[in-house]
Order: C-alpha cells, then structure tokens, then sequence
C-alpha cells in the first residue's frame, strides 16, 4: 500500500468502528452487584430488576436517608421518624415534627425486613412499591414538604453527589434516582439476629426458656394467622376490631383503612399487619398508635374486639369476637415477643448514619 | 488501482454490515403529527374564557392529560406499537408547583400536537391510545419514560398515599343561576387507565413520501357529560364514582377524528 492507500485504510477501520459501537468514550464502572444475604429461616428474596441492589446505589441510599436536605426545610431527613435504635421507628403515637407542624394521622411505621414487603406500602398500602412509596413522604406538606425541582437542585450542589449518583446509576441526579437509591438501602434493612432466630437456627446463644418457648406456641397458636411465619407478618391488611364504624370519610378517608385504596367495602379498618420483630421497640402500637403497651396490645385482641362486617375472620372464631388468653399465657407471650429483639439490627453499622 | 478498488468494496461491505437493510422502493418509515385539538362543543378551548354549557357556564384554567401507549392499525391489521410514547397534552397558564419561599412555577403552555416518527410505510386506518399511565409506570414512578415525569405538576399531592399519576386534570369555575364553584375534576388509578381505538375516516399512507395529519377533536362538553361540578367540585380518588365517570368518557365520548391525510 502507498501512504494515501494506507491513510485511507486507517480512517476507513476508524470510520467503521466509530458507525459501529455506541459512541460511549467515557468509560464508567458497572456499579458492583450485590446479593441479599438471606437467612436461612426467612423466604427467598428475588431482587427488583428495575433497580437491582448495587453497593454504590445501598451507600447512596443511606446517605440520602440521612440527609436533612432531603426536606423542604432541610431540619428532617427520613431517619427522624425512622430511628434504627427504635427499629426505625419513632416512639412517638402521631407526631408532629413535619415541616407544616400539623400532628399526622398515622404513626410511623417500623422498618423492617423491607425487602420482603411486596405487598403494598403505608398502613394502607397505597403505595405498590418502596421507590414509589419515596415519594409520599418526601412531598406530603405534613411531612417533608419537599419540592422535588430544589431537592434535584441541592443535591446537585454537592460534588459527592454528582460522583455518587454517577457511580450507582451511571445517570445525573434525578427523582427517579433518588427513589431508586432510597429503596435499595431500605431493602437492606435486615433484622435476623435475635435470640428467637438463633433458637430457631440452632446456633450458640439461642436458649429460649421455658416461658418464652410456652409463649411462641401460643404465638403460633393464636396470632400467626396475621404475624405469619419468620417475617413475622403475612404483608396483608385486616381488620383487626379496633373500630366498628367506618363511616367518617373526612380527609380523604384515612379512618376509613385500605378502603381508601380499593374501595371495595369489604376492606373497611383493614390496615397492613405490622412485623413482630423488635416489637418490644416500636410501641405505640396500631396505626394510629392508640395502645402504648404491647400488653393492652394482648388485652384488646382477648377481650377488645369490636365486631363489624369486615372483621377478620381469625379474630370472631366461634361467633365470639376474641382470641382467649389467660394472663399467664399473655406473661409467656410476652416474654417470647421480647426474643424478638435484634440488638445487633439496632447496633449495625451498615444501617446506622454515615460518619 | 486493484488495490483502491478492494478498498471501496470492503468499506461497502463494512459499511452495510452496520445499517440495517432497507428495502429500495422510495418510501421510508414516515411520520405523522397527531393533533389534540381541544374544544368545548363547537367553540375552539380557551382558558379564562366563559363557555355556556346548557344551565352552566365553565371558565376553564387547566387542562391535562397524559396520552399513552399509542399505537397505529395497517389495512391488514398489524398493529405498530410507538415506543415510548408518553405525551402530556394540556393547556395551562402558569402552575406553581410548590408553595414554598422560593416556588418553582411550570411555565404556561398549550400543547395539542404530538409527532411520531419512524412509522413503518403502510396505509393505517386506525390509531389506538390510551388516556392515563399504565400500571406499570403508575405503580413505579422510579420508571420513567417518554415524557412522564414527576416535576409536570401531574402526579397525586392531594392524594399522595396513592403514589401514582394523574391521568386527566381539568379546573376553572362554574356558574350556575348565583351559585359559582371553584372546580377540579381529575382522574387516576389503575382501574380508570382506558384505551380509546378511532378508526380513521379512510386509511391513510404513512411514509416519507409525504407528511402526515391526523386530527383529533377533544370536546371538553363530553369530558364533563353527566357531571355535575356545582355539586360535585372536587373529583379525586375520594370521590370514585364520578372519577369513574369521567374516565368512561374520556375513553368513550370526549375524542373523535376529524380527518386524517
């Protein structure tokens, strides 16, 4: 070949190779996989393919979760009614630390074991999953009345941002990512240490005594209907008999319980059954936190119940609205309910605020 | 020479390898503008303007919808699925998207003209929409695609806890004898996602050799047939008998073609 030919030649390949792969020169890294860890006692998980668990996106997420900025007023981030010492709870029966400063209507929910929680989000489940579910919290003028255009616009103010965002989704910062990385971490939020699961395991430290293991029988007798198997709940929504009358269709219905959803009356005072795990933490109890005490908890379930049409089944079994507990079996209840505890859950440091 | 002219073919056939294959008869995949001409019976839609209605007069300030899932029927009823097709159709004066200190405001703006592009050649003689979000992307809002987007003012904030789309938003006031109500009359929910088929009034080419319209005609009178917003003001998820209502027709009465060529 002359030199022209040749230069011809080079260009030529060059031409073709650039018309023929994707123009894309800068080269980010796959942000790196990560498999849940799943106990061996819990069901199995399959990740969410639209946003699969990556360590950037988790380590993006927990940022995010702590982050004040994440509020219209950036005085509130997701963990202040979401305490990991309280099992990402808030103590408190309705509280009122939002950014309007008006008192909720439902208490904030533990956070527990998210990645199993496939059936609907809120008490209500009017959210279908954790990145959609972001959203509500995050706008509500009740809560942290965020704008989402300035919540975009102050994170892109910070470098490690941008570099993070880059890193998880290959993207620029934007709502959809947000949710995404905030649903990865929650999904990682995993309580399956406490005595109980080591009892169940069979590993070293999981003695239960006599009590306690009186007690799971009788959990297993008398509430597993609802706090189903090792998650502790069936991720469903019943009535549970606080209320009978479901009439009071003020504020969008929020009394009104997964009806507001569906509008099919037959789930009128249905609420979403919250997970035993570290219930010894969470109270109050219920999702307006009526009860402070997991023992009035056991009270209104033995002698409580108010009857309507929608009543759970489990709950009138013989025509008589009650679960029958003696108050040695609620003793022994609660001293197995108090293995549920998981202070490595509360201690973990993969779950805690980033230094 | 020989050599110059082993260069030339060997760029034809790298070349070919890249781009797909076209069949050479002088029409390509073509485009076609759809128009979402927007009225309330006869009159041309206007906000801020008084249009009497029967006993009622409307003044209108927004109107918006979200389009999904198009799709265009050949004359041997292949159907071409436009990708990604997610189109906002509205017209709005400015909207304050937020009531903080420094609010952010979407500008005003009337949009009624979508374009598809890259339509396979064929004569069509139907199209298929839907009025609303498909669960998919209602139930994920993390999902994104065409122009769906939660920073458009068109997602639920008065009915947040279910974190999913407005489908169609319609406001203004209305006056009847004395009485005047401040009205908005959304709709949403994967149970009110409706698909709208139009058969077109003859099949019409699509392809390069010319550009194509097909106008459509939303009458607003429609969207409001057998509701009553003085009492009724608010339609929202609350209110899901009457947002039922709205849906059917929006998917039944409000479009119809006005022509296609």
């Amino acid at each position: 070949m002359n030199i022209i030919e040749r230069y011809c030649f080079i260009i030529l390949i060059g031409v073709t190779l650039i018309s023929c792969k994707k123009s894309d020169i800068t080269t980010i890294q796959e942000p790196q996989a990560v498999s849940l860890e799943v106990p061996v006692n819990f069901p199995a998980y399959t990740d969410d393919l639209n946003n699969p668990l990556t360590r950037e996106g988790i380590e993006l997420g927990r940022l995010l979760f702590y982050d004040k900025r994440l509020s219209g007023n950036n005085q509130i981030s997701c963990a202040s009614c979401h305490k990991q010492s309280l099992s990402f709870s808030d103590g408190i029966a309705l509280n009122n630390i939002g950014v309007s400063g008006n008192v909720l209507h439902r208490n904030a929910p533990a956070l527990v074991n998210m990645a199993w929680a496939k059936n609907g989000l809120f008490w209500d489940g009017g959210s279908t999953n954790l990145e959609s579910q972001a959203l509500g919290p995050l706008t509500s003028v009740d809560e942290m009345h965020q704008d989402l255009y300035q919540l975009v616009n102050e994170l892109k103010a910070v470098e490690n941002y941008v570099v993070r965002f880059k890193s998880a989704f290959k993207s620029d910062i934007s709502d959809a990512t947000i949710m995404k990385a905030l649903a990865q971490f929650q999904r990682t939020i995993v309580s399956s240490s406490s005595r109980y699961d080591k009892y169940k395991r069979g590993e070293t430290g999981g003695n239960l005594t006599d009590s306690e293991l009186q007690g799971l029988i009788l959990v297993q007798q008398k509430c597993q209907s609802c706090h189903k198997g090792d998650l502790f709940t069936d991720n469903e929504y019943h009535n549970n008999g606080l209320d009978d009358d479901f009439s009071n269709n003020s504020l969008e219905g929020i009394y009104q319980g997964r009806y507001r959803v569906t509008f099919n009356t037959a789930d009128l005072g249905k609420f979403k059954t919250p997970t035993l795990r570290n219930v010894m933490l969470t109270a109050p109890y219920m999702h307006d936190g009526r009860f402070t005490t997991v023992q009035q908890v056991l009270d209104h379930y033995s002698n409580g119940i108010k009857v309507s049409p929608s009543l759970a089944p489990s709950l009138n079994p013989f025509g008589i609205p009650a679960i029958p507990l003696s108050s040695t079996d609620k003793a022994n209840i609660i001293a197995f309910l108090k293995t549920l505890t998981d202070s490595s859950f509360i201690n973990n440091p993969k779950l805690s605020k980033p230094q | 020479m020989k050599r110059i002219l082993f260069l030339a073919f060997s760029a034809v056939i790298l070349f070919s390898s890249c781009t797909k294959t076209t069949e050479v008869v002088g029409e390509f995949d073509g485009k076609a503008t759809v128009s979402f001409d927007s009225k309330v019976g006869t009159a041309d839609f206007a906000l801020a303007t008084d249009f009497t209605v029967g006993t009622k007069t409307y003044n209108f300030s927004r109107l918006r919808y979200w389009i999904s899932k198009v799709s265009l029927v050949d004359s041997k009823g292949v159907e071409y699925a436009v990708p990604n097709s997610y189109y906002l159709l509205e017209e709005v004066g400015n909207i304050t998207l937020s009531d903080l200190s420094d609010p952010i405001t979407y500008p005003a703006r009337k949009r009624e003209d979508v374009i598809i592009s890259d339509i396979p050649v064929g004569d069509y003689k139907t199209i298929k929409f839907s009025v609303g979000v498909d669960s998919k992307y209602n139930d994920n809002m993390s999902l994104q695609a065409g122009e769906l987007s939660q920073y458009s003012g068109m997602t639920n904030v008065s009915w947040m806890w279910l974190t999913s789309y407005i489908f169609t938003n319609l406001q203004g006031t209305v006056k009847e004898g004395t009485t005047t109500k401040t009205f908005k009359a959304e709709t949403g929910l994967n149970t009110n996602y409706k698909t709208v088929t139009l058969d077109l009034p003859t099949a019409v080419r699509i392809s390069t050799a010319k550009s194509t319209s097909i106008k459509l005609n939303v009458d607003v009178t429609k969207i409001l047939d057998g509701v009553d917003l003085i009492t009724t003001p608010t339609i929202g998820a609350s209110q899901a008998t009457v947002m039922a209502t709205l849906a059917n027709n929006y998917a039944t009465k409000a479009f119809t073609v006005t022509s296609a060529q």
